[in-house]
């Protein structure tokens, strides 16, 4: 289809050695740029609002596409955790809930969340939006591939909702679908539900498959002139070692999701054992339901780091930006989020310690699973060397970025506690376990988006988000999450189990009740105080304050495009030439305090070297 | 791949702000590997692959049933014909790539039909077994055993017809040319070839334990450590 427009509306960039003097004679040689070796890429340029705007094949408003949905179904998370939190704190205020309802509540809530919203958010989101203008390309290596991806995603997420209309309804299983139970009778959604999960995962995998190869070679061979591996930001690096993790993982899922379809439809039994059913013994027989298990985790787990990393790799970026230090530890941050990847891969069945593992099995788990905090903990401290001594700038992204720390060694450290099989077991399936992994993957990231949106929005839309509003949307996010999550700490020390639709006449009954009651009033705010973001935006668009050129003095190369917001194809005529690394903020000798990746040294000469 | 694990580890042991570094960063062409984009989405898709594949082996040798040497027990059996077949395809491809690399496209075309027309006729012989086996009472409800080998050989045809959709766009591509430009295709035709050739060794994977994961097999095994 690009070829017919080819002729007249290819971007014919030239990059010359003109742009840095190299071959003039009059630059020296630090100037020097080897001509470019990387053919000029051919885009297709919509024509029309369709293919603009709906069908189209730049990566940044496919980014902007995928931005939107995973927060059109994110809220859609938020009003079912609404729901959980009525039903928990409030039993039967909300008169139409019943406790199949609440199951169904419960596992769309968690898949939404950790597969529809999160990583779609920031691997098609920003690793859309940011990759092909932080490497300096044109775009995507295979746009229309790219374009494909995100409709898939549209369509898996169509599917995904749809389940809600069906005859029984979504499934119910809670979201790690656990066999079993998903697939027999008496299992809210056991019918077209979990049908319709497994499809919509499917193809989900599919579409994240055909961006993911975007994402990986555009990183690989499309990158400008100059810019080497270790000059890439932390960011890229994040998006780039969670989209290897998330096509190595998500096939674990595929398998899983299409092995339990067929025992649903054909009945066969991959994770089917012999069961029996009211006195009758139902065909299935001979499967192992510790398999999904297996295959689910070993999706499950780097599932985590493939939300983990691309924020590790965004808040590096935003700490360094808005403290206006090199970020401390370039190197080791490299290593650590490479390091963490690697070892995702083996800490998967610290999930399943209740399942009647062997013990050196835990043992061995347990283990792997202490290594990985040692890259992570460096990675903490990296940050906060970072902003020590830093010229910091208490605004709106950079509390975002010290309510992530903060919140990320929370959740890390009950993390360790939840490592150990004997610390596991008895908080296994208690809502220590829920405040553990809200905290590190839920609010957590969920604070790096919003210093993400902060900090990108004015190179997105071209005007700045309204800081007063920001700083009140931070406040109540982070005072009503801790007012959440610190709690549920202490009521899964009292064994208040996880899952359960009412307490009955538990004893948690009467000591769990207060508790409970406040958790839910803090849901409720802290969902509500997130619609101030949509509020902020909308106002931007309308009224906001224009941006202009590199509104944070950033040195990356996202903020040196030719036009604000970057048009299609990124940099006009020329593409960009790196000349150093994305962190040269306060250099010693430099007149302004940052140094932008296209400064040739010659521009620059009395300048010093930093020390990281 | 020793080569590459050095460049993976040099790379990650270069520090970006320092002046000589600098200077050698600046004359970086941009380009990771000198392989093309096509090659580069082809071994990206092996990885992928080589990952879905390896959770379907887990799954067959941990579903092969006690005291049954199942798929032992029809040889010999269609399959071998069909792997011959798979041989064959990939034959005709080193051929096409020898071809292109001298840069003698008269027999091109030609090969690039007998690889599409072989890659058919595996697929018809995998149909064929299928049947065979369902004629034998094998059905994929039988036991777990039966429920991977129908999943694996249906993911691995799956993967197969995804590869002759791409043969069949870069064939029509080839077709319209002039001979003297088909070399301007040997990226897509080096790129197939390197996909089929992935798909002929997860075959033999396949077809080497299904004839060694036997009853028989592990016995042996169990002598050994005994």
């Amino acid at each position: 289809m690009s070829e017919e427009y080819n002729d007249n509306k290819t971007v014919h960039a030239q990059s010359s050695e003109t742009i840095s003097g190299g071959t003039s004679g009059v630059a020296p040689d630090i100037d020097y740029v080897r001509p470019a070796e990387i053919p000029e890429q051919d885009l297709y340029h919509g024509h029309s609002f369709i293919t603009k705007w709906v069908f189209c094949q730049d990566a940044k408003v496919i980014g902007v596409q995928y931005f939107l949905l995973a927060t059109f179904t994110g809220i859609i998370g938020l009003i079912l955790s609404w729901l959980m939190r009525l039903q928990l704190g409030f039993p039967g205020a909300a008169g139409f809930m019943t406790a199949e309802h609440y199951y169904q509540f419960v596992t769309m809530h968690g898949m939404i969340m950790v597969v529809y919203f999160l990583t779609a958010l920031f691997l098609g989101g920003f690793g859309n939006y940011l990759i092909p203008l932080m490497v300096g390309a044109r775009d995507m290596v295979f746009p229309y591939l790219n374009m494909v991806s995100f409709w898939m995603f549209f369509i898996a997420v169509l599917v995904l909702l749809s389940s809600f209309f069906v005859p029984g309804g979504p499934t119910g299983a809670g979201w790690t679908l656990y066999p079993p139970q998903t697939i027999l009778e008496g299992t809210p959604g056991s019918g077209a539900g979990i049908l319709l999960m497994c499809l919509s995962l499917i193809l989900f995998v599919a579409g994240f498959t055909m961006g993911g190869l975007n994402y990986l070679i555009t990183v690989l061979q499309a990158r400008t002139r100059g810019m080497t591996l270790m000059r890439m930001p932390l960011t890229v690096w994040g998006i780039f070692t969670a989209t290897v993790l998330a096509m190595l993982a998500f096939p674990a899922l595929l398998v899983g999701a299409l092995m339990m379809s067929l025992d649903k439809v054909l009945g066969t039994s991959f994770f089917m054992p012999t069961i029996l059913k009211a006195g009758e013994v139902l065909e299935y027989g001979g499967g192992s339901p510790i398999l999904f298990q297996h295959l689910f985790w070993f999706f499950g787990h780097p599932e985590v780091y493939i939300v983990a990393l691309p924020a590790f790799g965004i808040i590096s970026d935003l700490i360094s930006v808005h403290s206006r230090k090199n970020i401390f530890g370039y190197r080791m941050m490299v290593w650590a989020i490479v390091g963490i990847g690697g070892l995702s891969f083996f800490v998967w069945a610290h999930h399943m310690y209740v399942s009647g593992m062997n013990p050196w099995f835990g043992f061995f788990f347990a283990t792997t699973t202490l290594i990985i905090a040692v890259p992570t903990a460096m990675k903490v401290y990296n940050w906060i060397l970072t902003l020590w001594r830093g010229n910091i700038r208490m605004n709106t992204v950079m509390l975002w970025c010290l309510g992530f720390i903060v919140t990320f060694v929370n959740g890390g450290i009950t993390g360790i506690f939840l490592g150990n099989v004997s610390v596991d077991v008895p908080l296994s399936d208690t809502y220590f376990v829920i405040a553990h992994f809200h905290m590190v993957m839920g609010i957590a990231p969920l604070m790096v988006i919003m210093g993400a949106v902060y900090h990108w929005f004015p190179l997105v839309a071209g005007k700045f988000l309204d800081e007063k509003l920001g700083k009140w949307h931070f406040w109540l996010t982070f005072l009503g999450a801790y007012s959440i999550y610190f709690p549920m700490h202490y009521l899964g020390f009292i064994g208040v189990p996880r899952r359960y639709f009412e307490m009955y006449d538990s004893p948690y009954m009467t000591s769990a009740v207060g508790m409970n009651e406040f958790i839910s009033l803090a849901a409720f705010l802290v969902g509500a105080a997130q619609f101030i973001l949509i509020y902020n935006i909308i106002r931007a668009l309308k009224v906001g304050k224009p941006a202009g050129h590199n509104p944070w003095q950033a040195c990356s190369l996202e903020w040196l495009t030719p036009k604000v917001p970057p048009e299609h194809g990124n940099w006009g005529d020329r593409l960009p030439v790196v000349h150093r690394w994305a962190y040269d903020y306060s250099v010693p000798g430099a007149k302004e305090d940052f140094i932008t990746q296209t400064t040739a040294p010659s521009e620059v000469v009395d300048t010093g070297v930093e020390k990281t | 791949m020793s080569n590459l694990i050095k460049k993976l580890f040099g790379t990650l042991l270069q520090k970006p702000w320092e002046k000589d570094q600098m200077v050698l960063d600046t004359s970086h062409p941009g380009k990771t590997f000198d392989i093309s984009l096509q090659k580069s989405a082809v071994i990206i898709i092996f990885g992928i692959a080589t990952v879905l594949f390896s959770l379907i082996f887990t799954a067959y040798i941990y579903s092969i049933p006690p005291e049954q040497d199942t798929m032992y027990l029809l040889k010999p059996n269609l399959l071998w014909i069909n792997t011959l077949i798979l041989f064959f395809v990939t034959y005709f491809f080193s051929r096409i790539i020898k071809d292109l690399e001298k840069k003698e496209t008269l027999k091109i075309k030609k090969n690039l039909i007998i690889v599409g027309a072989l890659s058919y006729l595996f697929l018809f012989g995998q149909l064929i077994f299928w049947t065979q086996l369902m004629k034998s009472g094998n059905y994929v409800t039988t036991n777990t055993y039966f429920s991977s080998f129908y999943i694996f050989t249906a993911i691995h045809a799956l993967h197969l017809l995804g590869g002759l959709f791409f043969w069949g766009k870069v064939s029509s591509r080839v077709f319209k040319l002039e001979q003297n430009k088909i070399l301007d295709e040997e990226k897509n035709i080096s790129a197939l070839s390197w996909y089929w050739t992935f798909l002929l060794v997860v075959w033999l994977v396949f077809f080497l334990m299904i004839y060694t994961f036997n009853d028989t097999f592990i016995d042996w095994c169990k002598s050994l450590v005994a």
